[in-house]
This record gives structure tokens, C-alpha cells and sequence, in this order.
């Protein structure tokens, strides 16, 4: 009976279905957005640094010293390697130093890393300057045929160091058309020339920022003093191979790239490492946690294998918030949502006045007609739900595989931070269930009102009207 | 009347007799025992420290000269990666070089509660600012024995003015050749922080001297510092321009 009292008006049944519809599609795309460019924010920064899995020294964590170090043997790596989703192993020795040249000192970051295996995580080679615009090349780059507005903001930009094309044009604001025009003058008088390090070389990679601070240049001596293993010192000089340009300034400020073995000599650690971190093929997460699993058989104590989520506490905590601040977002959308649908259900039941208050003079009880009413609401939901999730879908997976992406100023913005500019849509998960869920509850809150009506209704009323 | 007089008097000069025949101050015999080291005007010390930790143990070989409480100059001899590395103190001040990188570093005041090479010896400890003499009032509080030795122990307190790091000291002091055989070392709330002992008694350059002195920090079970001197020779000729920079430099 509910059933074809639907399609008695035909109508108002796909108006009320139309307002579900519009409530779940617009839910799920939204959620799917915010989630999508959370998920890819935190993937990114993830694998450009601590990467998805660690091993290191159980104490190693909660107290970042020299000391806290393991042995890298052959027999580790192979255990490692062997486990199934591993791309690969990338050592590392981390620890803090006093960095001085000639009169100025600076604490820094020493990064002991593999320079070949170090592209499976950070990329440190992408990040090698490649343009720098120094007072000489300003000098003849005003002098050159490019636009005046240009040149004005060359101005602005000097001192300047950049590791790619892109991010030239970006800060002098040049559009993609005129990038071929405009970009043959940098490389001919503002090219930087750089090099990259080598294990058992002498030679460090330097922060652009620290470079600066400390006076030096490719060539140029700088000395390391700090405290090494089992509480010798740490000391030794180094050749500048290069210098790097990080997005983070923070990080610009105090990075030093040393090759690991050479900087296991350098504090007295011969064949110690502070991290093991692995690179993954398939990076869900449920083969993250299966990876962990496998590789938490395999290490024993004194090591761990420590979690992205466990070393990435603080970027969780942040995106949390975020999510939250997100999810007041959609609760407002819900808001607005279920306006739309109470505003429905409410013309439904007025309209249908008469024909309730006929239905119980000839005899229905009004239990049966709330029945009739409640089933007929349900249909009208799950349609609308269903249509809504349907119709979501192929918008879903579209902007999943083709993620809109940012130009200008908003890509800048998250380039700087190391991200890629461009929010993908979340592939369907959780939280599809969650919104239908969440969308039902509505209705069936929408349904509080025309059940009281009918409920309290005088039949005698209800005939008149 | 006279009588009277004459017995107040010889009553008088057998009292002062008694205090004549009585033990020595507390004072004095810190005083003693801080000269046993410190009162020669100079030293020439071979010394070794080893480092032990729960897991671990280093041993750092040194040679060091003094001169009085103000200056000294001690060169690394081994490990090989420290050797040649040089320390230089002049009254309050101290300085390291280090050949490997040809740096000359003062070592400023927020290092001096660190431990020297990673020992639990510290910067200040070297400096030796605060003089056990005059910074600290003196009391004996009784005898004990150590290691079969009569010892005076005694309490020194911190006088509220001096700039000293503990609020209070026990001695433990060898009545016959005012060694210290044991010392432990209170922080101003209480607490014990340290207890140094002295053991291995030799007779070098014609004095008795512990040769042999173990740090034992309190609240870090498993690790010690032992010092242990191979050789010294008293009253060796020393300048004051012996004690600097370029020294440091050149000292073999």
C-alpha cells in the first residue's frame, strides 16, 4: 500500500526523493574532497621524510642521541628486503652538530644519508639548486629584452635560490605560455653549478639558508664539533660539494647532507645507523599494516619498528583538527540538508490532510496509517540515498584519477611546503556509509512531525480542510 | 687571697694546657688534606680515566700540569681519535683545542656542568672555583673507618655567600696522613648527587697519596668514573707562561 501511494503522486514523491538525493550527493563529494586532499597532504610529507616504517633503536625515539644507535649488519638488510611490499631499504644517521666557518657558528641538523637510496624517500638531488639570481646575473638580466614588470620584480627577488624551473617562473609570476620565451634567459645567466655527494666523500650538500648564514660556497671548508658515540668528540672538516634548497625553512636553515658512512665516521659510530626507514610499493593502508606486522616478526629488541603514525604525532594532530574544523563544515551542509528535507516531508503532510483524515473516518486505525506513512518515507530515503550514492560515484573515482589541480599563487603555497598542488577525491571508504547514515537519521527525524500530526489528528478537522 | 689568685691561675694555665693537647679543628684538617694535593706549587700528573658505563666502558690516558689552584694544562694522549687534543685553565677561565679541526674553543660556562670527555668529572669540577677551605664551614662529627684507616668525618656545609654548586659535604679524612678517603657530595635540597672515594695508597715523589679515585654518581646505577694516577712529580719548574694559548698549540 505505502507503495503505491507514492506513485499516486508521482510529484511530490520526486520532490522529496530529489531532496534526499541532493542532501547524499553533496555530502559524499564533499566529505570525499576533504579527505581526498587530507590523505594526499599526509602521504606526501610522509614519503618525503620519515617515510611509512622505521627501524631504529627502541630508545633511539624518546631520546635522540648518538648513543641510541644500532648495528647495520648485512643480515638486517637482508631481512628486511626480503619482506613482501619493500622497494627499499634507506639508511640514515641523524644527529645535531656545531657547524663553523671562520667567525660564525650555527647548530645544524647533520642528515647522514645513502645518496642513492636517499631518492626512495626525500629526493634530496631534485632539491640541488638550479638558478640563483645573484647580483651579477640581475645586473644582466635588467638588461636584457624581457618585460619591464619583470624586471622590476627580479628586483625584488634577489638572492634568490631555486631547484627547478617551476618554482623561477612561479615567484616572478610568469604564466606557462611565456615560460619557453622567458626561461632560456635564466639558464643562461642565472644557472647554478652544483654537484651532488658520494659515499666515502669528504664532502657535505648544505641548506641554502644556512649557506647564506654561514658566508659559504661550493668549495669552501666548514667545520663540524659535537658529541659522539660513547661520549667522544665529534669533530672533522668538510669540503661544500653543494648546496640545496628545501621548501621548508626551517629545515633550509639547518641542513647539512652528509654521506652516512662518512658521517658514521665523523662521530665515532663505525657501522651504526639512527633509522632504517623502507620504501613501499603499495601504500594503503592496510599493506602499511600488513608490512608492519611482517617486519615486527623479524626485529627483535634492541630494535623497533616504529609507525608513520607513531613518528608523525604532531602532522596527525594538526590534520585532526583540520578534519574537524571540516566536519563542522558538512555539519552545517546537514544543517541546511535537513531543512530541505523537513520542509518537504512538512508540505507532504499538510497536502495529504484530507486523505489521512478520510483513511481513518472509514475505519483504518492511525497506527496502521503512521505504518503506511513511516514505510512510504523509507522508500522515498533509500531512493534518494541510493541515487545520491550512484550518481557520487563516477564524480569520485573521475576526480580521483584526475585530481583538480592549483595554478598560481594557491600552488605556490603548498609547493612551498613540499606538497603537490592538488586535492584528489577520496576513493569510497568509510565514510560513504557514514553519510548514508548519517542522511537517514535525518529522515526519520523528519518523520517526528507528520507522526504527531496524524497522532493527534481530529478527524473531523482534517475533513474540513 | 694570694693562695686564691695563685690556684685561679695555675687552674687557669692547666685548662689552656688541656686545649693545647686537643684534636685539631675541623678547619685544619681539611685544610691538611687540601694540601696533601694542592699546597705543593706545581705537579706534573700521568693519570688515567676510565669511562664506565652499563654499556659500555672507555679509558682516556692524559698527562697533566699544574701550577697551584689557578692554571693547568692537560694534553690527551689516547685514544688515538683524542689524542693531541689540549685543555688549558687559567684561574676561571678554560680553553680546548682540537688538532683534527685546528679550532681553538673557550668553553663557556653553560658547558660546565657537563661532564669533561664524557666523564662524570665535570667542567666545574676542573675549575674548581669554590676553595674547600674558605667557602665551607667545617665540623667534625665523629670517627669512622675506611678501608681499616681511622678517619675524621666531617660535615661541610656551604657558607650562603659562596659560590659553590653543593649545599653540603661529608669527609671522610685518614687521621694519620689527612688523605680523603671518601667524600660525598649534597645538592642544596639534601639529596646525595656524588660520592668520590680514594683507595690505593702509594707513596709517589715522596708523599702517600690515593692513587686511585672513583666517581660514583648517585642516581645512575652501573656507571663510575675511576682516575687512577701512574705518576706525579711535585714542585716540577713551572711558569705561569707556560699555561697558554700558543702552548696549547705546540704541548707534545
Amino acid at each position: 500500500m505505502a507503495w503505491r501511494n507514492l506513485w499516486r503522486s508521482r510529484r511530490r514523491t520526486l520532490i522529496t526523493v530529489a531532496s534526499v538525493f541532493f542532501a547524499v550527493f553533496f555530502a559524499l563529494l564533499m566529505r570525499s574532497l576533504q579527505l581526498g586532499a587530507y590523505d594526499h597532504m599526509f602521504r606526501n610529507a610522509i614519503e618525503s621524510y620519515t617515510g611509512y616504517i622505521q627501524i631504529q633503536n627502541e630508545d633511539f625515539w624518546d631520546d635522540k642521541i648518538v648513543d641510541n644507535t644500532f648495528a647495520f649488519t648485512g643480515d638486517l638488510e637482508k631481512r628486511v628486503s626480503a619482506c613482501n611490499n619493500i622497494l627499499a631499504t634507506v639508511p640514515r644517521f641523524e644527529s645535531f652538530a656545531l657547524a663553523n666557518s671562520g667567525n660564525l657558528t650555527k647548530g645544524v641538523l647533520v642528515m647522514g644519508i645513502d645518496p642513492e637510496k636517499e631518492k626512495y624517500l626525500s629526493n634530496v638531488k631534485n632539491r640541488l639548486v638550479r638558478f640563483r639570481l645573484s647580483d651579477s646575473a640581475i645586473a644582466v638580466l635588467s638588461r636584457s629584452g624581457m618585460p619591464v614588470d619583470l624586471k622590476k620584480r627580479l628586483v625584488l627577488l634577489r638572492g634568490n635560490s631555486y631547484s627547478s624551473p617551476a618554482s623561477l617562473l612561479s615567484d616572478l609570476g610568469v604564466s606557462d605560455n611565456d615560460s619557453s620565451v622567458i626561461l632560456p634567459f635564466f639558464r643562461k645567466y642565472a644557472s647554478f653549478s652544483n654537484a651532488y655527494i658520494s659515499n666515502g666523500e669528504k664532502g657535505v650538500l648544505a641548506g641554502d639558508r644556512l649557506a647564506k648564514f654561514l658566508g659559504i660556497g661550493r668549495g669552501d671548508t666548514i667545520v663540524l664539533l659535537g658529541q659522539g658515540y660513547h661520549g667522544t668528540t665529534a669533530s672533522g672538516k668538510y669540503v661544500v660539494k653543494g648546496i640545496v634548497k628545501l621548501p621548508s625553512p626551517d629545515l633550509d636553515n639547518k641542513i647539512l647532507y652528509l654521506p652516512y658512512d662518512v658521517c658514521q665516521d665523523l662521530f665515532n659510530a663505525p657501522g651504526m645507523l639512527t633509522s632504517l626507514a623502507v620504501s613501499v610499493r603499495k601504500n594503503d593502508d592496510d599493506d602499511i599494516r600488513r608490512l608492519m606486522n611482517d617486519l615486527s616478526s623479524e626485529i627483535a629488541p634492541p630494535l623497533k619498528v616504529m609507525g608513520w603514525r607513531e613518528m608523525n604525532k604532531l602532522m596527525i594532530n594538526q590534520m585532526d583538527a583540520d578534519n574537524k574544523s571540516g566536519g563542522v563544515m558538512v555539519l552545517i551542509l546537514y544543517l541546511v540538508i535537513a531543512f530541505g528535507i523537513f520542509g518537504t516531508v512538512l508540505m507532504m503532510t499538510s497536502e495529504r490532510k484530507r486523505e489521512f483524515g478520510i483513511l481513518v473516518a472509514i475505519g483504518m486505525r492511525k497506527t496502521r496509517l503512521a505504518a503506511i506513512f513511516v514505510t512510504e518515507m523509507c522508500y522515498i530515503g533509500l531512493l534518494g540515498i541510493i541515487a545520491g550514492i550512484i550518481s557520487a560515484l563516477p564524480v569520485i573515482y573521475y576526480g580521483h584519477a584526475h585530481p583538480l589541480r592549483f595554478h598560481g599563487q594557491m600552488a605556490k603555497m603548498y609547493e612551498d611546503y613540499g606538497l603537490e598542488a592538488v586535492m584528489p577525491f577520496l576513493l569510497p571508504g568509510g565514510y560513504l556509509i557514514w553519510q548514508s547514515v548519517v542522511v537517514a537519521v535525518i529522515v526519520f527525524i523528519a518523520l517526528i512531525y507528520p507522526l504527531r500530526k496524524i497522532s493527534r489528528m481530529v478527524v473531523v478537522n482534517a475533513l474540513k480542510s | 687571697m694570694r693562695t686564691l689568685l695563685v690556684s685561679l691561675f695555675i687552674a687557669s694555665l692547666a685548662s689552656s694546657a688541656s686545649l693545647f693537647s686537643q684534636d685539631l679543628s675541623a678547619r685544619e684538617i681539611v685544610t691538611r688534606a687540601d694540601n696533601k694535593f694542592n699546597g705543593e706549587k706545581s705537579s706534573i700528573m700521568v693519570m688515567s680515566m676510565t669511562i664506565i658505563r652499563p654499556a659500555w666502558e672507555r679509558t682516556v690516558e692524559f698527562k697533566a700540569w699544574s701550577l697551584g689552584h689557578d692554571y693547568s694544562l692537560t694534553l690527551i694522549s689516547s685514544p688515538a681519535r683524542d689524542a693531541g687534543q689540549t685543555f688549558l685553565k687559567r684561574k676561571s677561565e678554560m680553553w680546548s683545542w682540537n688538532p683534527v679541526i685546528s679550532r681553538l674553543i673557550k668553553l663557556p660556562p653553560s658547558m660546565m656542568t657537563q661532564g669533561w670527555m664524557g666523564s662524570d668529572y665535570t667542567n666545574d669540577d676542573i675549575l674548581k672555583e669554590s676553595s674547600v677551605v674558605d667557602d665551607y664551614v667545617h665540623v667534625i662529627e665523629g670517627e669512622e673507618n675506611i678501608n681499616g684507616r681511622p678517619c675524621y668525618r666531617i660535615k661541610m656545609t656551604a657558607r650562603e655567600n659562596a659560590s659553590v654548586v653543593w649545599g653540603h659535604q661529608l669527609r671522610w679524612i685518614d687521621k694519620n696522613e689527612f688523605l680523603v678517603l671518601k667524600a660525598e657530595f649534597f645538592d642544596e635540597d639534601g639529596n646525595l648527587v656524588r660520592t668520590e672515594t680514594g683507595s690505593d695508597i702509594k707513596m709517589m715523589d715522596g708523599r702517600n697519596i690515593q692513587s686511585k679515585m672513583e666517581i660514583i654518581p648517585a642516581d645512575q646505577p652501573g656507571s663510575r668514573t675511576v682516575v687512577i694516577i701512574r705518576d706525579i712529580k711535585f714542585n716540577a719548574p713551572l711558569e705561569e707562561a707556560f699555561f697558554s694559548q700558543q702552548n696549547m698549540k705546540n704541548i707534545r
